[in-house]
């Protein structure tokens, strides 16, 4: 892959993530302590959960970012040459055809990688554990408080008319079979 | 010159946008039914025959649940469906619906043993027949494959279009990128997983091409002479069949989280079906099972379901009347593409004629099946 500016910003992201992990994180996962010691826990969490979804997010930039340099190099290369003098609509159509086939190429053959793959496996696990604390949250801190049904307690409620819609088709087989026993 | 050819692209964007204005009217599956069966949100779909004595054996065609059956009766000149019933076929389709919060713990069990089992079960009821022919598409034809496994008594032929059962290949990309998923918090933070989710993966596939290049290509291909009506015609089916295509790539129903857990991690994960190690409510899933004629439908470009996700079915089958069909399409091509109508739908129903004639053990009598057919009319 080829190099982009984005390096630099990448670096730098690593080393300040590197400083968080030895410092601020290590506090942020310290046991609390009072009486607000189970809620305030809960909330530090939320830091590091960002901090993982950043991370990913900011490989994930990283990569697209390389391979948007690599298919700009290409499409440079392959229109250069026809680029001297006047531009005229037949060459911008050609050059959108060059542009349009090399991005995709390009960008096909990168997500067809197990870097991708990985990549994208991360950042969705990261996304899915920081949606799930913001939900944990705003049941915990706003809908509990409020008296209002929570996304928790709606899916126990589906689990148990899943389980007796099953038991009710259960035992309407049974009766149809023992009456066709009649 | 130059001027010229920049004011005629201009045209050509203003006409789309008038298009688009006074958008065209459109629908997809219109070829004639009834709905003769309901379960939950599931609708088994029944078309009216188009000829007087359909052949013998009928057929349920079995979709994906990811995206909507109606690919196979996009436009009436594009319709899987009404090429097979004008062949003579008696054709159902099951329709799975949208499933909401309340199908979130639906299992892939519930799918395959319990709403594919009992449409099954109602056509054998309605056509006095102890077994029919079974078609399924994508991974609907994956459910087929399991369906047929775990009750072959009741399955006369099995055909599968374009339909993954050995997912351990790097051919196909979705199989390259499911190996990463972690499924399980996929599914318990949305329970039911967003069509929209998956939309985002099937955009990724090639995004430039799906967000950009396909929308130039439309208005490249508006023509323009406002006073020419065959030119204006030719713009408006065109506007028609983008829209048609535009509205099944985008009408993507959620997944029931339970099931999209059970296929992504013993399919796309473990590969356990190929090997026989798969079950489905406790009960293994034997593709040794499978002894009735089966036909195996793959496209050659199939960036989806690459045939090497297809193929290696007919070797684990036990059949011995089996034939491999690779057509030189892609994954929806295959069903709307210039090929589907002249050379897919020509060759399936060649294959399936044969094999669609009486005889059927505990078959009832043409005139039970006549007063059966008359009463269903008077409904």
């Amino acid at each position: 892959m080829e190099k982009s500016s984005f390096e630099s910003t990448q670096e730098f992201f690593d080393q300040w993530l590197n400083v968080y992990n030895a410092t601020t994180g290590r506090l942020v996962e310290m046991p609390a302590l009072g009486p607000a010691r189970e809620k305030s826990e809960k909330m530090m969490k939320g830091f590091s959960t960002f901090v993982n979804l950043y991370a990913a997010g900011m490989d994930s930039n990283s990569n697209f970012q390389s391979v948007f340099m690599e298919a700009m190099q290409k499409v440079q290369e392959k229109t250069a040459p026809d680029m001297n003098g006047e531009i005229s609509p037949e060459k911008y159509k050609e050059f959108y055809n060059i542009w349009i086939e090399t991005y995709s190429e390009t960008f096909k053959e990168f997500m067809k990688s197990g870097h991708f793959a990985s990549d994208m496996g991360k950042l969705n696990s990261h996304l899915m554990d920081f949606q799930k604390y913001n939900r944990e949250m705003l049941e915990e801190n706003y809908l509990k408080p409020m008296n209002l049904p929570t996304k928790t307690e709606i899916d126990e409620i589906n689990k148990e008319l899943y389980s007796l819609k099953k038991t009710v088709k259960e035992l309407t087989s049974q009766i149809k079979a023992l009456e066709e026993k009649k | 010159m130059n001027g010229l050819i920049l004011i005629e692209d201009f045209e050509k964007f203003k006409h789309g946008v008038e298009l688009f204005l006074k958008p065209p009217e459109f629908s997809v599956g219109t070829t004639p039914s009834d709905i003769i069966y309901t379960e939950d949100k599931m609708k088994l779909i029944h078309y009216i025959p188009t000829v007087e004595k359909p052949h013998h054996i009928p057929i349920l065609i079995v979709y994906a649940l990811v995206n909507r059956y109606y690919i196979l009766d996009l436009q009436p000149d594009k319709s899987v469906i009404k090429k097979l019933l004008d062949e003579g076929f008696d054709v159902y389709v099951i329709d799975w619906g949208y499933p909401s919060g309340t199908d979130r713990y639906l299992t892939l069990d519930d799918y395959v043993n319990g709403y594919l089992n009992n449409s099954v079960d109602k056509i054998r009821e309605l056509s006095g027949l102890d077994k029919i022919t079974l078609m399924g598409v994508c991974q609907g034809g994956t459910f087929s494959v399991m369906y047929a496994a775990q009750h072959p008594e009741k399955v006369k032929n099995l055909v599968t279009l374009v339909a993954p059962v050995d997912f351990d290949t790097d051919k196909g990309i979705l199989n390259i990128w499911a190996k990463s998923l972690d499924v399980d918090k996929i599914v318990d933070y949305y329970g039911i997983v967003p069509g929209d989710f998956l939309n985002s993966g099937f955009l990724l596939l090639d995004p430039f091409r799906l967000m950009i290049d396909k929308y130039v290509g439309m208005f490249d291909r508006i023509e323009c002479n406002p006073d020419d009506t065959t030119c204006s015609i030719r713009n408006e089916d065109y506007i028609k069949n983008f829209l048609r295509m535009e509205k099944w790539i985008f009408d993507s129903p959620d997944q029931a989280g339970e099931t999209f857990r059970q296929f992504m991690k013993d399919c796309y994960q473990k590969n356990l079906l190929i090997k026989n190690e798969m079950t489905l409510n406790g009960t293994k899933i034997n593709l040794k099972n499978i002894s009735m004629p089966l036909l195996n439908v793959m496209a050659k470009f199939d960036h989806l379901v690459p045939n090497e996700a297809s193929k290696p079915l007919n070797d684990a089958v036990s059949s011995s009347d089996k034939e491999i069909l690779v057509f030189p399409t892609g994954h929806i091509g295959i069903f709307v593409g210039g090929k589907s109508q002249k050379e897919v739908c020509p060759k399936i129903t060649e294959w399936l004629k044969p094999r669609s004639l009486g005889g059927n053990k505990g078959e009832k009598s043409e005139q039970q099946r006549n007063g059966r057919k008359s009463k269903e009319k008077l409904k």
